[in-house]
């Protein structure tokens, strides 16, 4: 029965990341309307057959936003979480392999100290100093978010090296190159996919707060956190304005939420119950 | 024993206290511009003030903050100024960062406080109750409620709160004060964001113990169901002193995205009204603030643990990986 619902998890995660992808992918075909466009006519209109999620304050069709949108905060997402998993990555491979060496403790130190950086307060930082714009925006993620890979990485590095593979391939005169890249890398791979998988709906909703706050994407450009941001005035006497963004950063961030959570059940030993 | 790991905490600490402040110093010479002019303001955005003295007020601030020396000793003097409290003063209003910054944190504070009570009191009750009936019909809706709880933005639900609770019923009331009348929507909305990962941590720590061979062997000697499960929740909850503690650092720098939709008058909306107004002083400091505050908690949970449990030293960081990131 379990397992079952396991499954089901998993499986309905990747569905409707399928559908939401279709939906965000296919958004020309969908909603004929011009995301940025301004039709002064149409302020404010209630949803209706010719538009879905009704207009916001300068008359712009909403689920065309919305849907246009999407692109760009989901493929923001993954670009900072590429650039986080790229670096936390590399950091965690290099201190696990060279442990307890100088190159170790110095990213040890730093990740001490970077965690000491709430995210919100660095992001705020990079803002106020550098501008805001989604950019830096991202930077800031990279620059805070690499840092939960890295010390994975290098706990199923440190792990790895105690194993017969790795000392057999030491033993044949194996470079640190080919230890790190045909040893190490493989193993310490899966777990910080599944780890990215789960981070990446949080990093949605970081990205969305950030944006809400001002912080991110700048107007006119559709995002789903500045669309919302963007209404803020005006969400209390017209609430339809909300729905569009709120409900997909909902669902987004509820595909990769049921996904992680399929794939960590599945892999954590602990929550078996017994009693 | 104990004094020594507190002695090699404290320095730990200190040593991650001052990278930080590189890192914080650093910043200011990493941006683009003039650190005087960022300072000061742009001189198109200071419209009231003459070329002649603007160009005055650049140069003594250079002198002030010796920006003609040399990086090392300009952060030595930084460092100095920070060690007697003295975070510079507000482009805004004029007045020291320092007391504009203390003037708002009792109210963020309060606002932390009761949103980790919110969490901490649904947290355990629902993470118990879906540990205890794992695999029914209402653990499955429990966890499928915090999943989906886990999914909403905290701004979204704010704003629903407030569309339902000061629009439609008209029960709450819109305005910039801090009351206690004030505090109940956004400490709520606060709590329920981070309640379903704390929900999971109890009910993960819970099925965890009730796994244990203690537990099965304590039951099959006929043992009373609600003793045993009674102590063995005392085991597991254990863990989670730390968990608190360190949401509780989330909350204090995550509650500018709260403190703005409430209007909330916290040190968060401070910070953010000050970086559109681009007031750098103000952002410095409240980052310094934040940070050394997150240090010191991180600290007392280290000095907890070994006060608890010294034991438990190792395991603590497997329990709260992934708890900080991400506000």
């Amino acid at each position: 029965m379990h397992s079952t619902r396991r499954s089901v998890s998993l499986i309905a995660g990747t569905v409707l990341l399928g559908l939401l992808a279709v939906l965000i992918a296919g958004a020309h075909w969908i909603s004929p309307y011009d995301p940025v466009q301004q039709h002064a006519a149409e302020r404010l209109e209630k949803p209706s057959a010719q538009h879905p999620f009704g207009t916001d304050r300068f008359g712009r069709d909403l689920l065309a936003r919305t849907l246009h949108g999407g692109q760009i905060t989901l493929l923001s997402a993954m670009a900072a979480l590429s650039g986080a998993l790229a670096i936390g990555l590399a950091v965690g491979l290099a201190a696990g392999m060279f442990h307890n060496s100088l190159l170790d403790r110095l990213f040890m130190r730093m990740i001490d100290v970077l965690l000491a950086f709430p995210f919100m307060v660095l992001a705020m930082v990079v803002a106020a100093l550098f501008g805001t714009s989604l950019f830096h925006l991202l930077l800031a993620v990279i620059a805070v978010g690499w840092v939960t890979f890295a010390r994975l990485a290098r706990s199923v590095v440190l792990q790895a090296r105690n194993e017969t593979s790795f000392a057999a391939a030491r033993v044949l005169g194996a470079s640190n190159r080919t230890l790190i890249l045909r040893e190490l890398a493989p193993k310490a791979l899966s777990p910080v996919l599944i780890l990215a998988t789960f981070e990446l709906g949080s990093l949605i909703l970081s990205i969305a707060a950030l944006s809400f706050l001002g912080l991110g994407a700048q107007p006119p450009t559709p995002e789903w956190g500045s669309m919302l941001a963007d209404g803020r005035e005006y969400v209390l006497q017209s609430p339809h304005i909300m729905f569009g963004p709120a409900l997909f950063i909902m669902l987004s961030v509820l595909a990769f939420n049921l996904i992680g959570e399929g794939l960590r059940d599945r892999l954590d030993p602990y929550e078996k119950p017994q009693l | 024993m104990i004094v020594a790991v507190l002695l090699r905490k404290l320095m730990e600490a200190l040593l991650t206290l001052i990278c930080a402040t590189v890192i914080l110093f650093m910043l200011i010479r990493l941006a683009p511009g003039d650190p005087a002019v960022l300072l000061l303001g742009q001189p198109s955005e200071v419209a009231a003030m003459h070329t002649e003295v603007y160009e005055q007020k650049a140069a003594e601030l250079r002198e002030q903050w010796g920006l003609d020396q040399p990086m090392a000793i300009q952060y030595v003097s930084w460092l100095g100024r920070l060690v007697q409290l003295d975070l510079g003063t507000s482009l805004h209003t004029g007045r020291a960062v320092s007391a504009e910054l203390a003037e708002r944190l009792p109210a963020t504070l309060q606002l932390t406080a009761a949103a980790l009570a919110v969490q901490l009191l649904l947290g355990f009750w629902l993470g118990i109750v879906s540990a205890l009936k794992a695999g029914t019909f209402s653990d499955q809706l429990i966890r499928l409620a915090c999943v989906t709880l886990a999914s909403t933005p905290a701004f979204v639900t704010g704003l629903c709160a407030l569309l339902l609770f000061a629009v439609t019923l008209g029960a709450y009331e819109i305005s910039s004060e801090a009351s206690w009348s004030r505090l109940w929507l956004p400490a709520l909305t606060m709590g329920l964001a981070s309640m379903p990962q704390f929900a999971r941590m109890v009910r993960a720590n819970m099925l965890a113990e009730l796994g244990q061979t203690y537990v099965l062997a304590a039951l099959s000697r006929g043992l009373a169901r609600r003793r045993v499960i009674g102590q063995a929740s005392r085991n597991a909850l254990l863990p989670l002193v730390t968990v608190t503690a360190l949401s509780a650092a989330t909350f204090a720098s995550g509650a500018v995205v709260i403190e703005s939709l409430f209007a909330w008058p916290g040190i968060g909306k401070y910070a953010l009204d000050s970086i559109l107004r681009k007031d750098y002083p103000v952002i410095q400091g409240y980052a310094f603030v934040m940070v050394t505050l997150v240090i010191l908690i991180h600290l007392c949970v280290d000095v907890l643990y070994a006060y608890i449990d010294p034991r438990l030293q190792r395991k603590r960081r497997q329990v709260t990986r992934g708890v900080n990131e991400h506000a």
